[in-house]
């Protein structure tokens, strides 16, 4: 039996609203979310109202694939200023813009080895669960290497 | 149309100093009513160039100069705040509603990266998709996977720039590094290095600008304002806006493109009648972009140009003759009338050891936040 201070602590919240779709509590079942327009077929990030592009209010939900392509990638080597969540102390991470089969390049931090990264690599979606002080969890994302978890052992 | 024209220029070095903004603005301000010959009483409008400032920050910089009651406005566009600034000037002037203007450019800014709130979204910040030399650096990744462009070429913009600055009173380093120190400098993010990077500081630089009519009635040394141009990347053009994606297959040109246009044409002048350039180098990457964007050469062929020494001090595209905002550090607001005032010098002839012979036009060139992008071209 679940009891209250369970519920409580187990529930998850996205990171931000408007940015996945599906069960924050079954992680593989989580996607990015986008909006594409009908009217100028251009595809963006997060849920949105009106398009980017043209302006229209010709915009539908769709979920975004879970798999790209590494078009252009840094490594961020010094703690990001403000209320940065990663991990403490600070480690380099690779971060990168990752090309969708719906036609749009992905804003994302990269988790592997910063000497596997590469243009063109092939990567995959990864949600994250980060706890918060609060023990509030945080359902985030990063993408990853198609064979990680296989090469990481 | 009557010509707009500078007829005074002012400068506070550009650094870290135990001055509050008030004083560094009133210097600069002070400066260029000095330079220009002209009362404060007799500036009819002001403008206020500023990024990270407070409200009102143009009133309580100016106020210093004696009471007024003049329009004093504060003007943001993130980089490209001092060219957004000039802008409404000569739009004032051109209008004819007023024939005498000042425009002032100051900042005081924190060490350090940027505060990430100002630009990006709460999630990106907890993500650590906040740090702006990172997206500076994915363009520079992206430009080497495309054209070849490599580390070395980088470097040599960032050892042009240093080294030029070792003869500008007004940088922050004024300091030659070799292009091992450069390359052995730590990766900030790969693969721009320290020292080819700007540091946000301190500083203000101001110019007085004049109907041409009215610089002639007051005597004054004038430089025409051949174009003062301000856009805004379009669509998924630019890196900097910051965007959480990009598109795959929308084709707009930059937003240095599109104002670089604009204003060639408002000068009725193209890239090879120019004979100094001070462009946004944010990161000594991102010069070598802007040499492509601003029509010095090729898409691609930037990382050659640096090769061939072309936009070195004696090449025939001088580029960032100043030491650039490598060297000089980027006091935001004031960056953009900071470049204005180097080419003012260089057109007057009056900027000694790094003087750009015979100089007759040069262009000023910010590119920020937003995808903010202003480009001046300034005529004798």
């Amino acid at each position: 039996m679940t009891t209250w201070s369970d519920k409580v602590e187990r529930k998850r919240v996205p990171i931000c609203e408007d940015l996945l779709i599906g069960s924050l509590d079954e992680l593989n079942q989580v996607r990015l979310v986008g909006s594409r327009c009908s009217a100028c077929g251009e595809t963006s990030l997060g849920r949105r109202n009106v398009c980017p592009n043209c302006g229209r209010e010709t915009v539908s939900e769709i979920p975004l694939s879970n798999r790209g392509v590494l078009w252009t990638y840094t490594v961020v080597r010094h703690r990001p200023p403000g209320n940065y969540k990663g991990p403490d102390p600070f480690a380099p991470f690779g971060m990168g813009l990752v090309e969708l089969p719906e036609g749009l390049r992905v804003l994302t931090p990269i988790h592997c080895d910063i000497n596997r990264l590469k243009i063109g690599l092939e990567l995959q979606l990864r949600p994250v669960v980060r706890k918060d002080a609060d023990s509030r969890e945080v359902v985030s994302f990063t993408f990853e290497p198609i064979a990680c978890k296989e090469i990481q052992i | 149309m009557s010509d707009v024209v500078i007829i005074g220029i002012g400068i506070h070095p550009f650094g870290r100093f135990e001055k509050s903004y008030e004083e560094i603005g009133a210097d600069a301000a002070r400066a260029a009513l000095r330079d220009a010959g002209v009362e404060w009483s007799q500036i009819q409008s002001a403008y206020l160039s500023r990024m990270y400032l407070p409200a009102t920050s143009g009133v309580r910089i100016l106020r210093r100069l004696g009471s007024t009651d003049i329009p004093i406005t504060d003007i943001e566009a993130a980089c490209a705040s001092g060219g957004a600034a000039l802008r409404q000037a000569v739009l004032a002037i051109r209008s004819g509603e007023i024939d005498l203007a000042l425009v002032l450019g100051a900042e005081k800014m924190p060490r350090g990266f940027m505060d990430p709130s100002m630009i990006y979204s709460q999630w990106q910040i907890e993500m650590g998709m906040s740090l702006n030399p990172a997206y500076w650096s994915m363009r520079a990744r992206r430009h080497m996977h495309d054209y070849g462009t490599t580390e070395i070429q980088i470097a040599k913009v960032a050892y042009k720039n240093h080294r030029n600055s070792v003869h500008n009173p007004n940088a922050m380093y004024k300091k030659e590094f070799s292009l091992e120190e450069i390359l052995s400098s730590s990766l900030v993010c790969d693969p721009i290095r320290l020292l080819e990077v700007c540091a946000p500081n301190d500083g203000a630089a101001a110019v007085v600008v004049a109907s041409e009519q009215r610089a002639r009635r007051l005597g004054a040394k004038a430089i025409n304002i051949a174009a003062c141009c301000h856009t805004i990347a379009q669509y998924s053009a630019d890196f900097r806006c910051p965007a959480d994606s990009m598109s795959a297959s929308a084709n707009n040109p930059g937003p240095t493109e599109c104002t670089a246009k604009q204003a060639y044409e408002r000068a009725g002048l193209g890239p090879k009648e120019i004979d100094l350039f001070e462009v946004q180098d944010t990161d000594a990457f991102c010069e070598i972009e802007i040499y492509e964007s601003l029509g010095l050469c090729a898409v691609g062929d930037g990382g050659r140009l640096v090769d061939e020494g072309r936009t070195e001090i004696g090449g025939d595209i001088p580029v960032n003759v100043s030491g650039g905002l490598i060297s000089k550090g980027e006091p935001v607001g004031a960056s953009h009338l900071g470049q204005v005032v180097e080419i003012v010098s260089q057109l007057r002839g009056n900027s000694g050891p790094r003087q750009v012979v015979d100089a007759k036009v040069g262009i000023a060139h910010v590119l920020g936040a937003g995808g903010n992008c202003a480009i001046t071209i300034l005529k004798r």
